[in-house]
């Protein structure tokens, strides 16, 4: 029956345990299950406590679990964008991309939801009163509003996808994209809107989201693809990902111009608050080691020397890139609240006494970081019972035998023939 | 139907912080540093002893300032943060699913969790309590030893503080961003 819906391998839990046991793959799975552990005694943490278990106070409400949910976000955004090169966009080298990418935007949507599920603190009532009084001035509405109708558009275009179905699998994806831009540029406007913090306010947060989206995206692409092939790349996967390659030390330069040119704007002329805000953002180690160091300019460097061939060790930079992006979501909402609102101990347009400090608890940790075993190990499971590559990528039809031991059916490989 | 606001002779304070405990009283305020609804601030004194400037050392009590255009009702996902009748900016607390939205989107710094509730929780110019009694005046106003504030409605004429707004010079806070408050600090 699920079946017809969606075409799958066997699910059986024997299956799920059914790897080759190589240093690196045990590897993997210690670190998935201690994550996943983390996220749990962290969840539980939090609901003995609530939000004491949490770092965050009256001057900085929000902390790393906002920064971790935007992280996630982020990325799923990145990959639907990715993906829809392919098969909204039609290029031809990002077509094969499409299954893989988008059961990568659900997974770390769902991670995200994950951890904003705990950060909010009712969110039952979020969903009733969002929907019966809702704040349509609020950004925070409308990306939540837009990012539940994502979810279902990118779940929808999976379900097409792996049906090949092109027709509607380019219609939802379609609609998942801009509707995934939207609510991401609306995440951006979140900050954006803040006109009570000149350094976050305007229009910068709402287009960097969508160039940041994409450069996550990217490096994730890298990551998947190194893990689904080991590093060893025939000359159609490497062809893609030095397009790939291409693609993201363009958008990188894109986003060091950006960010020259935020950081220009924002100290020139030494406006109060909004200045010394961004001096602050820009001296920190956070930025200039995280962002700056691991999540721009080492891939950059590799690409640029490379001149975007040396996919193998783009693979490793992705990583560095990715803690460099979490340092992005971080230094956002650090540098949003750093300054002090003036209301405590001075008049306006002093300079502020203090910097207002933050620092995650380890309950924050645990759930923030425990949130990636969610995503790695939901992306475990759909390895093992989607079909996440196209027919002619994947192996799994030579090497597998279902649980009782038989060749696996070409109906079952390929779809419901109905499609066709 | 009033449109209430507060004027503050700041420099008549002399940081008792009877305001502070009035209020907490009055409302019910949960205990706490950080669980406060108004607050004084303290501008230190400049110089170095022994040459201090003592006229440097003001104290500034503020809270929510009632902003007319006010940046955390229009960031609140559930409309749990709204104007009242008397253009009071309320929290309804069955509303509210602690974003927090508004304590990030507040100039001000003017709001707290309650951590009975599990909502956020701000100044109400005492409409739940004092003018739900049919008083005229907030509890940090009655308590005031040297009569720094001056509560009531600004659309009346006739009224104190519209007569005090009128005479003398006054300040907002962060007037520039547009938001309007409610609070008018008196020079």
């Amino acid at each position: 029956m699920f079946n017809k819906i969606i075409p799958h391998k066997p699910i059986t839990v024997e299956n799920l345990f059914k790897f080759d046991k190589t240093p690196f793959n045990l590897f993997m799975m210690t670190v998935t299950i201690i994550l996943l552990a983390a996220f749990v005694v962290g969840v539980l943490n939090y609901l003995i406590h609530g939000h004491h278990a949490y770092g965050i106070t009256r001057e900085h409400p929000w902390g790393l679990m906002i920064a971790m949910y935007v992280f996630f976000v982020v990325s799923s955004t990145g990959l639907c964008i990715i993906s829809s090169l392919g098969h909204v966009f039609k290029f031809k080298s990002f077509e094969f991309i499409g299954k893989r990418a988008i059961f990568g935007a659900i997974i770390t949507i769902i991670s995200g939801f994950a951890v904003i599920a705990f950060e909010i603190g009712h969110p039952v009532r979020m969903a009733i009163y969002n929907t019966i009084s809702p704040g349509m001035t609020s950004a925070i509405w409308g990306m939540g509003v837009l990012y539940s109708v994502y979810l279902g558009l990118i779940v929808m275009e999976f379900v097409f996808l792996s049906r090949d179905d092109h027709k509607w699998s380019t219609m939802f994806g379609l609609g998942g994209l801009l509707v995934g831009l939207a609510a991401h540029s609306n995440l951006g406007a979140v900050f954006g809107f803040l006109i009570g913090r000149p350094v976050a306010n305007g229009v910068f947060y709402p287009i960097y989201f969508i160039l940041s989206a994409m450069i996550t995206g990217s490096y994730l692409i890298f990551l998947m693809y190194g893990f689904r092939y080991k590093m060893k790349f025939d000359e159609h996967i490497s062809t893609f990902l030095v397009h790939v390659a291409r693609l993201l030390g363009l958008l990188i330069a894109i986003l060091m111009f950006f960010e020259f040119w935020r950081f220009m704007t924002s100290i020139y002329g030494n406006v109060p608050e909004r200045a010394a805000s961004a001096m602050h953002a820009l001296t920190s180690p956070e930025f200039l080691i995280g962002e700056f160091g691991l999540g721009m300019l080492i891939p950059f460097l590799i690409i640029l020397i490379s001149k975007a061939k040396a996919i193998k060790k783009l693979v490793y930079a992705s990583l560095s890139g990715m803690v460099g992006i979490f340092f992005m979501r971080y230094d956002l909402v650090h540098d949003t609240l750093a300054y002090p609102m003036q209301t405590m101990k001075i008049r306006e347009y002093q300079l502020a006494p203090t910097w207002v400090h933050y620092s995650p608890s380890w309950t924050e940790w645990a759930i923030a970081l425990g949130a990636l075993g969610i995503m790695l190990s939901m992306y475990y499971i759909g390895e093992n019972f989607f079909y996440l590559d196209p027919k002619e990528h994947d192996d799994y039809f030579e090497h597998y035998k279902d649980a009782e031991g038989h060749e696996v059916e070409e109906h079952l490989i390929t779809g419901t023939d109905a499609n066709k | 139907m009033a449109n209430y606001g507060m004027a503050l002779d700041y420099k008549n304070c002399i940081n008792c912080k009877a305001c502070e405990v009035a209020c907490k009283e009055e409302n019910g305020v949960q205990l706490g540093a950080d669980k406060h609804r108004i607050w004084v601030g303290v501008k230190e004194i400049e110089g170095e002893w022994p040459l201090l400037d003592i006229i440097s050392n003001t104290f500034l009590p503020s809270q929510c300032q009632h902003c007319e255009n006010a940046p955390c009702q229009e960031v609140c996902p559930t409309h749990a943060t709204y104007y009242d009748e008397n253009g009071v900016v309320r929290v309804d607390s069955d509303k509210c699913i602690l974003c927090s939205y508004c304590m990030v989107a507040c100039p001000y710094d003017a709001r707290y969790v309650d951590d009975r509730t599990m909502t956020v929780d701000k100044c109400t110019f005492c409409s739940d309590t004092r003018l739900a009694r049919g008083e005229t005046t907030t509890a940090c106003q009655n308590t005031c030893p040297t009569k720094v504030r001056t509560f009531g409605d600004l659309d009346d004429p006739e009224s104190e503080i519209s007569e005090l707004l009128r005479t003398r010079e006054h300040f907002s806070l962060k007037a520039h961003i547009g938001t309007k408050p409610k609070l008018f600090y008196l020079t």
